[in-house]
């Protein structure tokens, strides 16, 4: 048996991929309203196992039901990076005693054992392993599932504990969304000063895309909230392009936009890391260089 | 023997290291870029204990070894010399003197603030015609009573724009040279003392550096410090500390070009290739590397013999003479690795030569340590 | 009562270096209490002072994570004790494993209200550790915990949610995983770095606890991160206009724009 955890959110497409892989039927434990039990009701998903719509409760509430689930069956487990979904999948790798694998780039079976190449200390190398009882695996979850499937729905009731949401003040501002976003425009150290951001604003507005940065500009300069960096200890982004400005590209960001489709780079320095990072490389001054990719793209959909 | 620095010590070193980069470098070159003294630093570096470093902690100190005080003014100099001669002045030249030559009453009144920052002390003894030359000091105290009055001038008084706490070397009775100087402590809002114009200086341009002009400034006798007399030797030994921070001042600027030019080798690429790997290149971080490793244990071994109670005087002056000029000679190497763009204020290095520089200058000049140094050998 | 706050000492990836065979040498690398478990230590200390409670770092590691240097480092930043089970099998153990070591821990020490965790770990980026420890406790985990209040066994939690400020009422005994602004880590002071040689510092063995330590999988092979997939076109920006102009261009034949 292989599970994926859907907790509230149906956007798990990459789960039920790496999952359909390993050859065993995919179950997919759901806590979360009727529409998301529609839409994870995909092809590839074999089985669904409903808790029900959590209501007042979060959905951790449900983490020692679905760990007990799971255990009932072993099996490979995947779930996402959402908070829920953390939880969700860390009770069910303590029920299952599975080892956690949060950065894997190639999960397969090979006989009885789950063979997985995997990024060490943040992607700065690789190893590769054999496992011969479950893992539990966190991945991006991808673009929602929309439905389709023909699955078998079981409801169980849920028995949540433990955890109450007590209320949700929605954001005074629009909360940054660069992990979400389809295009991010990234602003580094190369930038002079924070009052030049309102040009690198409007180059992402021009492009519509959501403003990120580098952790020093974020953490050592505060000219952004922590939320617009990316890295490995900041977001990880997977936007269709990624367009960096005046970001030297060191391993610490880079780890962070692996999964951009599209990396362009705009640096003064044509031997800068990123040079050899970024499908399309822009070497020169960003102060003239942002100007006119801002009204080149100005009008461009 | 040992070489190896207590646990303590390392801690110290790391978290004034994480205080220094988190507070201090983000500032750096702006404050020397508008000759600005770094005062919104001065209550987080009380905070930190850093204030009262060599203060006891019955007056509110963190009463370190002085090991730790030199590794503390090496982290705060290594992103920016202007704090840490803001700190080093202020501990050794004011706090120190206080500490030891004080009376019971006086290190109540004083120590305290000076340990939290409320006070930053400066200390007196340099006049336009009595630079290293203590004994020709000319500013006069004259008895009336309960108090002293206090005329003449001083020069090149770090802190001086915004001390409130002033150890004052004048010369108190008639006795000849260096006898008749005594120790007294000025608290900044005396009616006649005064603050002269900063210096605009060529490097540490965030440092406070002015003249103090006395014109019958009336202080009660309490505030002698020491014994009348007393002045000249109170004045050689606070210098004779003061000599190893400057020492471990300049250490810590010649660390911080040091580890800039590593970081710019690696990264520079000319030829194909990174400059780290050309020998030319090689060789510079090769002689930066050893000459700032002999200035470090040299800082260490007089700060040792200090903390010991053994005779630190010469080794003081080996450690200033050695160190100053070494830290001319790093932060040069250092320029030298980055090219033209060291020379531009892009890079810190250039601000690091300028601060190096004077570590050759204050408190004794090299000279004035060579001299002290030969003497130690001929008699 | 005591709070627990679980704190790892580690070297920065960043200072790392990588062999052609992948191997990850940590060695010029200098280890330190992670900015994400100073955040979570001081978030645990305002706890405590607010309720009284005893503040105890646990930590699990390699024989490093145990000598005087590493317990007062963590000691300085606001701990009242710390326990650390220190072990040549622990060093870079998983996220399973060293869930299962603090759990034996936590276990031992009864009477703990909450356990406050960092964000992220350091050396892996793995955000799972308050997860599985909580799976294992048998306890509610909340994650990225920007503010935690403790009354009684209530715990009361906000957090920061791409919909929103979310608040939560946990039923204690509980884990909490700070996010990593919960806090500002400030460097320890002097007067920190002095009373942390006096503070009670336990080191233990896995035995200790009767933990006995398996590796987590079978590792067929290293390697290094292989070579950039980009395809690293040069775009001529003499003219910035131009340049612009291609730019557009090629993100209208890849797709990315129509």
């Amino acid at each position: 048996m292989t599970y994926i955890l859907v907790a509230g959110n149906p956007a798990v497409t990459e789960l039920v991929a790496a999952a359909a892989k390993l050859g065993s039927p995919v179950t997919a434990v759901v806590v979360g309203s009727q529409a998301v039990v529609d839409a994870v009701n995909a092809p590839g998903v074999d089985a669904i196992t409903w808790l029900g719509d959590p209501g007042a409760a979060g959905a951790e509430a449900y983490a020692s039901q679905v760990a007990q689930l799971v255990a009932a069956a072993p099996g490979v487990v995947f779930g996402g990076r959402h908070p829920g979904e953390r939880v969700l999948l860390g009770a069910a790798a303590a029920a299952l005693d599975a080892p956690v694998i949060t950065s894997a780039s190639e999960i397969a079976t090979d006989g009885g054992s789950t063979v997985v190449t995997h990024g060490v200390y943040g992607g700065i190398a690789v190893e590769t392993l054999a496992f011969s009882g479950p893992v539990a695996f966190l991945l991006e979850g991808g673009a929602p599932l929309a439905g389709g499937g023909s699955a078998a729905v079981q409801q169980v009731a849920g028995a949540p504990a433990g955890v109450t949401v007590t209320g949700l003040e929605p954001p005074a501002t629009k909360a940054a969304n660069i992990a979400g976003a389809a295009r991010v425009v990234g602003v580094g150290r190369g930038l002079k000063s924070a009052d030049d951001l309102p040009l690198v604003q409007g180059l992402a507005d021009a492009f519509q895309a959501e403003l990120a940065c580098s952790r020093p500009v974020a953490e050592g300069l505060e000219w952004l909230p922590k939320d617009r960096y990316v890295g490995i200890s900041g977001t990880q982004i997977a936007p269709d392009v990624y367009l960096m400005v005046g970001i030297s590209g060191q391993i610490q960001h880079m780890g962070g936009c692996k999964g951009a489709k599209v990396i362009v780079a705009v640096n003064s320095d044509k031997d800068a890391p990123v040079a050899s990072e970024a499908d399309y490389v822009l070497t020169g001054d960003l102060y003239a260089l942002v100007p006119a990719l801002t009204a080149a793209l100005q009008g461009a959909s | 023997m040992s070489f190896q620095l207590t646990d303590e010590q390392e801690l110290i070193r790391s978290s004034v290291r994480e205080f220094a980069e988190a507070e201090v470098a983000p500032i750096a070159a702006e404050i020397d870029k508008n000759h600005r003294p770094p005062l919104e630093t001065v209550p987080k570096l009380g905070e930190m204990g850093l204030l009262g470093m060599l203060i006891p902690e019955e007056y509110g100190g963190t009463h370190m070894d002085t090991i730790s005080f030199a590794i503390a003014i090496e982290e705060l100099s290594r992103v920016c010399g202007t704090t840490g001669v803001l700190v080093e002045a202020h501990s050794s030249l004011c706090t120190w003197p206080i500490v030891h030559y004080g009376n019971e009453e006086q290190k109540q009144k004083y120590l305290p603030a000076l340990a939290t920052g409320e006070a930053i002390g400066a200390f007196g003894l340099t006049e336009p015609n009595a630079g290293s030359d203590a004994g020709a000091t000319t500013t006069t105290a004259v008895r009336d009573g309960d108090d002293f009055i206090l005329n003449g001038q001083k020069v090149f008084i770090t802190n001086g724009g915004f001390a409130k706490t002033f150890v004052v070397m004048a010369r108190s009775t008639d006795a000849p040279g260096v006898k008749g100087v005594s120790a007294f402590i000025v608290e900044r809002d005396t009616p006649g003392f005064t603050i002269g114009d900063p210096e605009q200086k060529m490097g540490i341009r965030g440092s406070s550096t002015t003249p103090l002009f006395f014109s019958d400034v009336r202080i009660p006798a309490a505030n002698l410090l020491g014994k009348e007399g007393q002045g000249f030797e109170i004045a050689m030994q606070t210098l004779d500390g003061g000599r190893t921070g400057i020492a471990a001042q300049a250490l810590g600027i010649a660390q911080g070009a040091f580890e800039a030019a590593v970081k710019y080798a690696k990264e520079r690429v000319q030829f194909g290739k990174p400059i780290a790997s050309l020998q030319a290149i090689q060789w510079m971080i090769a002689d930066m590397g050893v000459d700032i490793e002999a200035g470090r244990a040299l800082v260490y071994q007089a700060a040792d013999a200090e903390w010991k109670g053994q005779p630190h005087s010469i080794p003081s002056a080996i450690a200033k003479l050695y160190c100053g000029e070494m830290a001319t000679r790093v932060t040069g190497k250092a320029i030298q690795v980055h090219g033209g763009v060291g020379y531009t204020e892009s890079y810190p290095v250039e601000r690091m030569y300028r601060d190096a520089k004077i570590t050759e200058i204050y408190e004794g000049t090299s000279e004035i340590q060579r001299l002290v140094i030969a003497r130690s050998y001929l008699r | 009562m005591k709070i627990v706050v679980t704190y790892q000492w580690a070297p920065d990836p960043a200072e790392a270096s990588v062999g052609s065979d992948g191997k990850v040498d940590f060695s010029r690398a200098k280890s330190a209490v992670s900015d994400y478990d100073a955040t979570a230590i001081q978030v645990g200390r305002a706890l405590a002072d607010a309720t009284g409670a005893a503040l105890i770092g646990v930590s699990v590691g390699g024989p490093a994570a145990g000598t005087p240097v590493a317990t007062k480092a963590a000691l300085s930043r606001g701990l009242d004790e710390v326990l650390v089970v220190a072990d040549p099998t622990l060093e870079g153990a998983g996220t399973l494993t060293t869930a299962k070591v603090i759990a034996a821990v936590v276990k031992s020490l009864g009477d703990v209200a909450l356990v406050v965790t960092g964000d992220s770990s350091i050396d892996t980026g793995a955000r799972m550790t308050a997860p599985v420890l909580g799976g294992l406790l048998g306890w509610p985990v909340v994650t990225d915990a920007k503010s935690v209040e403790l009354a009684g066994a209530a715990i009361t939690v906000s957090r920061v949610l791409p919909e929103g400020v979310q608040t939560l009422s946990v039923a204690g005994p509980a884990v909490i995983a700070s996010s990593a602004d919960a806090s500002k880590p400030k460097a320890p002071g002097m007067k920190d770095v002095m009373a942390a040689a006096k503070k009670p510092a336990a080191v233990k063995a896995p035995a200790d606890f009767g933990i006995a330590l398996a590796p987590e999988g079978a590792v067929k092979s290293t390697g290094k991160v292989s070579g950039s997939s980009r395809k690293g076109v040069r775009i001529d920006t003499s003219d910035p206009a131009a340049a612009a102009a291609e730019l557009v261009s090629a993100l209208r034949t890849t797709g990315v724009l129509s």
